[in-house]
């Protein structure tokens, strides 16, 4: 039972926080309690994931699996949620944000904790039906979320189109799982591994696996299934589009994870090609995309199409290697990200969320600056940065398979992006704005995130061996 | 003092010197100079005594005459991440020990070069000596993983210092110059990641990795991208574009460091990652890179005739210069890679002085353009006699450490007796006399004829402008007349390298 502690403490939470609304009725809409609630509560739930053992496999009746890869899924998932919690302080907090302030904070808390509990599931599923319903579980709760901006247009047609996607998505990984099961004869991954290894060359199998590939790119954007990311990331609150592009993001890569190097592990040789030439495109279509890009949600949405597509690439290496590379990754992306979800929430609250509005901030808020170098440094994958010790194991993991040509061409798109992620930092120190900026002040919640993010990205690039959990566990 | 101890300490200086001027007021511009001065005062003495150190014990360990294996000195390592065997592993041969005196000689005349810094004095500072901690630490490491690392730190921080501190054109100079190094670095990435695949040893530390042998395919494709991802630092034919953008925009201090430190981590880790760890790729491409070096000799030199602007005329004659310093290598002879190795010293040394001189004659006239200048030598007599004698060691004059290192380049090039090479040799020298063109014109349009009516109140360099010249001059001196020591300790790591690729 003490394995299930997390997921059970996160329903706890969800339903504390909606039974406090209930309780409080519409009184009091600017309460600040369920905030509190929720990030203690995160907080508290990723201290017990830190406590509990890495090396238990244990399966639960009905299929429900923890090991150490699903813990530290869990870990993704859990600070993922507490940095959109933080996050979304100052978006509903009356004059925190120039675009407009968010209603419903209770709502907008227990959807996020609900939502993570889906992917709960996702990283616990022994059987493709789990698996779906986890995948569900953890996709519904996103299309309200962005469009949490009831009266902005734009955030209602980020939420249709991106409910739209994910229906087509849907049908799709319904559709390739029925061929699966038509194939092996059942639903649980222990039957469809025997079944896969028997019979490799299978074409049922083959149809089957490439839809619920489509399916999962669309969550993963992957070239070609990634036009929707840069519409639904722009009109989607920030916090939303912050956890989209991170937790979204990594329960398609637990899925991915679980299956290619699950069941499916027979097929992975046959699927090496496809998966360079997909993370080939994607990384490609993510860099040219992100260089023209002014309004910084849309540049985030083509920078993490590209960092897709690097994660994509370690997918063409052996189990072990690529799945401690790609979960290192995730927490390093992850703090990337959100250390520039953070510095967006900053500028935003006077400004534009765009690259425009970062000028001046060398002389204005030269700390802010400093840390948005940084990140845009460990986001381009340069030393001593996180950013570069997570493409360095990603690029190891293709490279002991011997893609060297691989590597050099992800090398090569990661100069492009240095380009682009320059951009921000030319911006931020060298252009001198044309009117006076207003000095830019944190609030007590955005400074403790920023050196939280920071510090992590600093010590997981200096001393990756602090993270040996993720490298040994998942290893 | 324990010897790796001491090499940490070389590079942990200028980044501790960085750190403990960021509380500093942003506004007491003479105590953050102050603390970046004494900071790398503290490392200049630390190097020399390195260097002192380094003779004596190579006095008590001589190599062995047929060693195919670099001997290091202080050595020490630390595993930094078990999973992949990476270490912080670190020593030093002669050509790291030269390389780090160098560079602690040129840093410390930088920032006193840079003295009359008075924009955003505090980030530029800290920039420049977190810079010099990367490049220490490329010339201490002995793992490519470190190694890479310092690497990426030594080329990150251009991107800043030319941007915002340059001149001209300065922000597209400043993306030009950082995407085309890490360009570079992508593949030098790929190639030091084959070496730790394909060698066996599950390691990346390099004296494992040079007794490890490479499958010769292996070899025929990870030579080439390795030394070319170097060679875009070491600006190479056709990629060395970025260095005259880089270096006419950068500001003064920049230049001197980049033309004259950075730009040998180029030709160091073609020297000991390419050439040391994949001899066999070495042989099969040295006539292939022989054709684009010597293209660069000889390109550098034209370019330079046709340019007007002191620095553009610099960044060229750096291309040529440089480009000697690959052409002694491709040589393949124990001569040739000799003299590249002392040309990284010489054209470091005079390609400082010349940017430090065109830096406090641009800080007076307020143009670069030769044409606008003339008649110098009444006015600033000093600086003037100065630019004549950099001038002169530029051209190789006996006497100064240019004739030192080119003799032994062309010498050694000549040696190999194919007849591609003697060709591309016979075309490299005559560059000499290109040189000679462009030297002599700058320096007689600058010191000589009459003086313009608005330059006559013009002063002589300051006590402060003075130091670094004077330093550098007579390194310059030293080198050419006193050779010995420098040859001595070169040639003690060049035999093993030579030997390496002869096998």
């Amino acid at each position: 039972m003490k394995l299930l502690l997390p997921d059970i403490l996160l329903v706890l939470l969800a339903a504390l926080i909606m039974g406090y609304d209930l309780y409080r009725g519409k009184v009091n809409l600017t309460s600040t309690a369920p905030f509190h609630f929720a990030w203690l509560g995160l907080c508290a739930i990723f201290v017990v994931l830190l406590r509990l053992p890495y090396d238990q496999t244990v399966l639960y009746p009905g299929g429900y699996l923890v090991s150490g890869t699903s813990l530290l899924f869990k870990q993704v998932f859990v600070l993922s949620a507490l940095f959109t919690v933080l996050l979304s302080g100052s978006y509903f907090t009356p004059g925190g944000n120039k675009r407009g302030t968010l209603r419903h904070r209770s709502e907008f808390l227990t959807i996020i904790l609900l939502c993570t509990f889906g992917m709960f599931t996702v990283v616990s599923a022994t059987d493709l039906l789990t698996l779906f319903i986890g995948i569900e579980l953890s996709a519904i709760p996103l299309y309200i979320l962005s469009g949490f901006y009831k009266e902005d247009a734009l955030s209602l047609e980020a939420s249709t189109k991106y409910m739209m996607m994910g229906a087509i998505s849907t049908a799709l990984m319904l559709f390739g799982m029925s061929f699966l099961y038509g194939a092996a004869g059942s639903v649980t991954f222990e039957a469809l591994a025997k079944f896969c290894a028997a019979n490799p060359d299978e074409p049922l199998l083959r149809l089957g696996v490439l839809f619920v590939l489509a399916a999962i790119g669309f969550k993963l954007t992957v070239f070609p299934f990634h036009m929707w990311a840069p519409d639904v990331y722009d009109g989607a609150p920030t916090p939303v589009t912050a956890f989209i592009s991170v937790s979204s993001k990594a329960v398609a890569v637990a899925f991915l994870l679980a299956l290619l190097y699950g069941p499916l592990a027979a097929l992975h040789s046959q699927l090496q090609p496809v998966i360079l030439i997909l993370a080939a495109a994607t990384m490609t279509v993510g860099n040219l995309g992100a260089l023209k890009q002014e309004r910084l949600r849309r540049f985030m949405a083509y920078s993490s199409i590209a960092q897709a597509g690097y994660i994509i690439m370690a997918f063409s290496g052996a189990a072990d290697l690529a799945r401690s590379s790609i979960i290192f990754y995730l927490f390093v992306y992850a703090a990337s990200n959100y250390a520039i979800f953070f510095i967006l929430a900053a500028i935003g609250r006077d400004g534009d969320e765009q690259r425009s509005g970062l000028q001046g901030l060398g002389k204005n808020n030269p700390v802010l600056a400093a840390v948005l170098m940084l990140t845009a440094f460990s986001l381009a994958g340069i030393p001593p940065l996180a950013g570069f010790m997570g493409k360095f194991f990603l690029f190891a993991a293709a490279a002991k398979q011997g893609y060297y040509a691989m590597v050099v061409f992800a090398a090569l798109n990661s100069t492009v992006s240095l380009y682009y992620y320059l951009l921000l930092v030319k911006e931020a120190y060298i252009i001198e704005p044309e009117t006076e900026r207003k000095p830019l002040a944190l609030d007590g919640v955005q400074f403790i995130s920023l050196v939280l993010l920071t510090a992590a990205m600093l010590l997981a690039g200096i001393l990756p061996s602090i993270s040996g959990g993720i490298l040994a566990v998942a290893g | 003092m324990n010897g790796s101890f001491l090499l940490t300490l070389i590079w942990a200086v200028p980044f501790l010197t960085a750190l403990i001027s960021l509380p500093v007021d942003r506004d007491d511009h003479r105590r953050i100079k102050k603390i970046s001065l004494a900071g790398n005062l503290i490392n200049l003495l630390l190097v020399i005594g390195l260097t002192f150190a380094f003779i004596s014990a190579e006095a008590e360990h001589p190599a062995a005459a047929g060693a195919k294996l670099s001997q290091f000195h202080f050595t020490g390592k630390t595993v930094w991440l078990q999973m992949l065997n990476i270490e912080y592993n670190i020593g030093v041969d002669a050509i790291s020990v030269l390389m780090m005196l160098l560079t602690a000689i040129v840093i410390f005349c930088g920032v006193l070069a840079s003295w009359n810094v008075e924009k955003q004095a505090k980030e530029f500072f800290v920039l420049l000596n977190v810079l010099v901690a990367g490049v220490y630490g490329v010339f201490i490491s002995l793992d490519l993983f470190t190694f890479f690392v310092f690497y990426e730190i030594a080329v990150l921080p251009m991107y800043l210092l030319i941007g915002l501190w340059g001149t001209g054109r300065k922000e597209y100079s400043a993306m030009k110059l950082t995407l085309m190094l890490v360009a570079g670095s992508a593949f030098i990435f790929a190639g030091i990641l084959g070496l730790y695949f394909e060698s066996g040893v599950n390691s990346f530390d390099i004296q494992k990795l040079a007794q490890a042998t490479f499958p010769t395919e292996f070899q025929y494709w990870a030579f080439p991208i390795i030394f070319l991802g170097f060679g875009v630092l070491g600006a190479i034919f056709p990629f060395h574009t970025w260095s005259p953008d880089g270096h006419a925009s950068a500001p003064t201090a920049v230049s001197m460091l980049h033309a004259g430190v950075l730009m040998k981590l180029g030709g160091y880790g073609c020297l000991r990652v390419g050439m040391y760890l994949l001899p066999e790729g070495a042989n099969m491409w040295m006539s292939f890179f022989l054709v684009l070096v010597t293209i660069n000799v000889l390109y550098g030199a034209f370019g330079a005739i046709k340019q007007t602007d002191l620095k553009y005329i610099t960044a060229y004659s750096s291309v040529s210069h440089c480009g000697m310093v690959l052409f002694g290598f491709t040589a393949l002879t124990f001569a040739g890679i000799k003299g590249g190795v002392l040309q990284m010293i010489s054209h470091g040394l005079m390609t400082a002085l010349f940017f430090c001189l065109i830096g406090m004659i641009y800080g007076r006239t307020h143009t670069r353009t030769v044409s606008e200048m003339g008649g110098l030598m009444k006015v600033m007599p000093f600086l003037s006699v100065a630019y004549v004698i950099v001038g002169l060691a530029g051209l190789g004059l006996p006497g100064l450490s240019g004739f030192v290192a080119e003799a032994n380049v062309f010498v050694g090039a000549f040696a190999n007796p194919a007849p591609l090479y003697r060709f591309c040799t016979v075309l490299a020298v005559l560059s000499i006399v290109v040189t000679a063109v462009y030297v002599l014109r700058a320096v007689n349009g600058l010191v000589n004829g009459p003086i313009s009516d608005h330059y006559k109140t013009l002063t002589d360099a300051s006590l402060i402008e003075k130091i670094p010249v004077t330093i550098l001059l007579f390194c310059l001196f030293a080198m050419g007349i006193l050779p010995g020591w420098i040859v001595e300790l070169v040639n003690g790591a060049v035999h093993p390298i030579y030997n390496n690729l002869m096998r």
